[in-house]
């Protein structure tokens, strides 16, 4: 590795701090996206949900007492971020890959991985907004124009801009679902504190947002290893993205 | 849904007609069917208890003076006497501050609650999320003459038509229209979430004044109207879902359709 990648991800603190985090054992089983397909497919899967969410959640010898208004507003916006965000993700990569492999055809792998990834992200949340009736983002067509935009005009930069566009947005994306995965780690200890079970669904998707960070800080990795850090000018490309990041979570918790 | 969004999905549907009760996805709700209660909509949970809209002696009073509204309509007196056939005394209709309009609020709640409560029992219609909808609105309808309300519905909505209780109205039809296609299985997640619901509520609302002057056996007059303007919601949906699909993916859109004509971006 060049000193200067060496460099690079030492600089990264946020960075290291996540994969600390991300490396602890997650205690359940990988998200089953094949199960919650099955929920949302046909009138003979509706039993089937009942059944194995009281089959789990029977195990428990105390069923979780109900979501407070605030927990419930929290999940709310949350995921409604995270669903805005993905799309976002699908779109820049979408815009991305056609100019970035016509000059870097061996970057084709890559970013087909990143964008297959990212369309599995996307699914997962539009599954999880339509069943637990989460509205969406009412800037939808805005973050639409907005994303493909930043995905090509970061591409036909180059591709150390497009790897700074994709460094920067991870960063923040990182750092917003970690915070997510640190406030549901919160109620799980209070709830643990009171002798009551996490339930079924909030492991879910507690697992669902450490596999899918992880994924993110994967990504995150592959662009500081392209070059993210040889963008001109880096400060600048990346402190725009991260501001305007910054911006689209505000907004899209609120409307 | 806030009024708030309401008046912004409304914007939406002004700015697009297109309210594409068309798109049908295979989804059904799944069992235990999460309902909404009167708290405001967000994050609805399966493995946790719901809460009841209303506490136990609120719930036995206003479920009694429901029972009074037939013969004194949506009233104080309503309530009072509904208080006392559930063994309170008559000042304890100070617990609801709203007065007859909490009398409004509990039946509208209660009659959505109820629409949950017969897709379980009778099962929905297979083939689409707009036979769904045509459905459930049918049912929800149909409560209005089986709860024995629909003749003084005009009262109710006299009521909800004030200034003090419109931002209250609103929101509860909101969550109606939220309810129905939940049920329904709609899974639309982009604009066309506004859209859909802001058309719905707004057909609703329609044929429940309607309903109000409906002289028909059953109120079946009134079925049809709402399935009639359902299907205009319909057919706008279609000749201008293009274009709002169109708007919508404008950046995209030429990006791609550049591309496709071989212009290499
Ligand atoms: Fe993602
Ligand atoms: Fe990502």
């Amino acid at each position: 590795m060049p000193p200067s990648h060496q460099l690079a991800i030492l600089s990264r603190r946020s960075f290291h701090s996540h994969r600390l985090v991300s490396s602890r054992p997650v205690p359940l089983a990988k998200y089953d996206v094949n199960s919650l397909r099955r929920v949302s497919s046909a009138a003979a899967a509706q039993p089937q949900y009942a059944q194995n969410v009281l089959a789990a959640g029977g195990k428990s010898a105390l069923t979780p007492s109900p979501l407070s208004d605030e927990q419930k507003r929290f999940l709310d916006s949350a995921l409604r971020v995270n669903q805005a965000g993905e799309l976002a993700a699908v779109l820049i990569y979408s815009a991305q890959t056609p100019p970035i492999v016509r000059t870097h055809p061996h970057l084709l792998q890559l970013m087909k991985h990143m964008y297959d990834q990212e369309a599995g992200h996307y699914k997962t949340f539009n599954e999880i907004l339509v069943k637990h009736r989460v509205r969406p983002t009412v800037m939808y067509p805005l973050w639409k124009a907005a994303a493909t935009t930043l995905g090509w005009s970061t591409a036909v930069m180059g591709r150390e801009a497009a790897m700074a566009c994709t460094e920067a947005v991870e960063t923040e994306i990182g750092d917003h679902y970690n915070s997510q995965i640190r406030v549901l780690l919160d109620w799980a200890a209070d709830l643990e504190a009171k002798g009551e079970d996490f339930g079924p669904e909030m492991k879910e998707l507690l697992a669902t947002l450490r596999r899918i960070r992880d994924e993110e800080l994967e990504h995150l990795d592959h662009a500081v290893m392209n070059d993210a850090k040889e963008a001109k000018p880096y400060e600048l490309l990346t402190n725009v993205i991260r501001g305007g990041c910054r911006a689209a979570i505000w907004i899209s918790e609120r409307v | 849904m806030p009024p708030r969004l309401l008046r912004l999905s409304l914007h939406f549907l002004s700015a697009r007609p297109a309210a594409r009760l068309t798109r049908t996805t295979p989804h059904y709700p799944p069992r235990p069917i999460p309902t909404s209660t009167s708290s405001p909509r967000a994050y609805h949970a399966y493995d946790r208890p719901t809460p009841p809209p209303y506490p136990p002696t609120e719930t036995a009073i206003l479920t009694a003076a429901l029972g009074r509204v037939p013969a004194h309509g949506f009233s104080k007196t309503a309530l009072a006497l509904g208080a006392r056939d559930a063994g309170y005394l008559p000042v304890s209709t100070n617990l609801f501050p709203a007065g007859e309009m909490e009398l409004v609020k509990f039946w509208c709640t209660k009659a959505r609650l109820g629409l949950g409560g017969t897709v379980e029992k009778e099962g929905l219609p297979e083939g689409g999320v707009r036979g769904r909808v045509k459905e459930l609105v049918r049912r929800r309808l149909r409560m209005n003459v089986e709860g024995g309300v629909v003749g003084r519905w005009g009262e109710a909505i006299a009521l909800m038509a004030h200034p003090t209780y419109a931002p209250t109205a609103l929101a509860e039809l909101s969550r109606l229209a939220d309810e129905i296609l939940f049920l329904a299985g709609d899974a639309s997640l982009d604009s066309a979430w506004y859209a859909k619901r802001a058309a719905l509520a707004g057909v609703y609302a329609a044929a429940e004044t309607f309903q109000t002057q409906d002289t028909s056996p059953g109120c079946v007059d009134t079925e049809r109207f709402a399935r009639e303007r359902l299907g205009d919601v319909e057919s706008l949906g279609k000749a201008f879902g293009d274009v709002g699909e169109w708007v919508e993916f404008t950046v995209h859109g030429v990006l791609n359709g550049l591309r496709s004509k071989g212009v290499r971006l």
